[in-house]
């Protein structure tokens, strides 16, 4: 009993860690490119994008660690093959999800898959993969840094969408709408969670 | 002579810019790419210089071997991934060989070029492209990335240390904050505002120098 509360109170640690204080995009801004376009998409399509992204992520996180843990470990220079195989992880991760929805006969399957490859191939997975690895996280700490990870990446995008209402404000200067005023906006929230936190992430 | 000049940019302007990946179109200031590494690993003239070393030894290997290999495997996302990922291979031992264990202040940044957007955008376009295309293109955005890495860096050295590659030029930091993920984003945005703004002015200027010798 204590084992399982000991084990749940370590996964929703580190989910909770990684949607706040570590944040994928207010932190490392990770996936920050693909989430200034993404905000222009509308609400539907970046929740679509982020549950498959989620979903990549889940089923490629385990399959990290223990690629990490069998393959990478043993092998000297494991720093210049950690990419491609955390790629391949990753890539298993879009195989399987894409299996799955055309199994399920989704209503939205074709859209899915179109937007499977950008929602699998981008920083903010593959970041969280290296970090989960490089850090030598157990498999729980792992999963929950996964989940919570890609919770974040959807709170993130949640509230730069949310935001660009004012953001497309005609008083802001011509030269600062676009880019650079989703740019500084972003800073803000993460001037504010380095704030709460009070000290800079390890990268 | 002058006043062909002008007229033909003035005629040609959306031509021009679209294929100047530096000035004009540059892809970091326009599109918004790359930003991760230049966000919060390129917080110094060091950094900066490695991470432009990196991207000039990944961006144009990665598009000239990702044309020939998605004709190959459909894929094309995976194409490209996987030419930056084998590419990476041989970078980072070059890399290694370079600068030593002062790559580790790069952290995560250096093994996510794989997947940055800047590097294997191309697989989101149908259409293959031609491997001479892919080189030309492939140079230009590396040189218009590279511009802003360095831009970035030596900023953001500037500003949180007061200093340029190490050397001190001023006592008292001017903004310390520059170094920080939050800070890097401030340094980006406004270099993306005053760089459109001076695009801006740019193509005005085209405009009205072309409307006077019409």
């Amino acid at each position: 009993m204590n084992m399982l509360v000991q084990t749940l109170s370590s996964f929703f640690i580190y989910a909770v860690v990684a949607i706040f204080a570590q944040n994928a995009v207010f932190s490392r801004a990770l996936g920050v490119s693909r989430l200034v376009k993404l905000v222009d998409d509308g609400a539907t399509g970046s929740l679509l994008f982020c549950a498959c992204m989620c979903a990549v992520q889940l089923i490629s996180a385990p399959l990290a660690f223990l690629c990490n843990k069998f393959l990478l470990a043993p092998v000297e220079w494991r720093a210049m093959l950690r990419p491609l195989v955390m790629l391949l992880c990753s890539a298993a991760g879009l195989g399987i999800v894409l299996v799955a929805v055309t199994l399920l006969k989704l209503s939205a399957a074709n859209k899915v898959a179109r937007m499977l490859p950008m929602a699998t191939f981008n920083c903010a997975v593959l970041g969280c993969l290296f970090l989960t690895t490089g850090q030598n996280f157990t498999f729980v700490q792992t999963m929950g840094f996964a989940l919570g990870s890609a919770a974040g990446y959807t709170f993130a995008l949640l509230a730069v969408t949310e935001a660009q209402r004012k953001l497309k404000n005609r008083s802001v200067p011509n030269t600062f709408q676009g880019l650079p005023v989703t740019l500084l906006y972003i800073a803000v929230l993460a001037l504010a969670i380095y704030g709460f936190t009070g000290h800079m992430v390890a990268f | 002579m002058w006043a062909k000049r002008v007229q033909y940019l003035n005629e040609n302007y959306a031509r021009i810019a679209k294929s100047d990946r530096i000035f004009l179109n540059n892809p970091v200031i326009m599109s918004g790419l790359g930003l991760a590494p230049l966000v919060v690993a390129a917080s110094n003239g060091k950094n900066a210089l490695m991470l432009a070393t990196m991207v000039l030894l990944m961006l144009t290997p990665t598009r000239v071997l990702g044309s020939f290999v998605s004709k190959v495997l459909k894929f094309r996302a995976l194409a490209y991934c996987l030419s930056a990922a084998v590419l990476y291979i041989g970078a980072y031992y070059l890399m290694k060989d370079w600068y030593d264990v002062q790559i580790v202040s790069l952290g995560i940044y250096l093994p996510l070029l794989i997947v940055e957007p800047i590097i294997i955008k191309r697989y989101e376009r149908n259409t293959p492209e031609k491997w001479t295309t892919a080189l030309r293109k492939g140079l230009l955005t590396t040189a218009g990335y590279a511009l802003v890495i360095f831009l970035v860096g030596m900023l953001r050295e500037f500003l949180s240390l007061g200093s340029l590659f190490g050397m001190q030029l001023v006592e008292t930091p001017i903004l310390p904050m520059a170094n920080l993920a939050s800070g890097g984003f401030i340094v980006v945005a406004l270099l993306c505002a005053f760089w459109r703004g001076a695009v801006n002015v740019l193509k005005k200027w085209i405009n009205m120098e072309a409307k006077k010798y019409q």
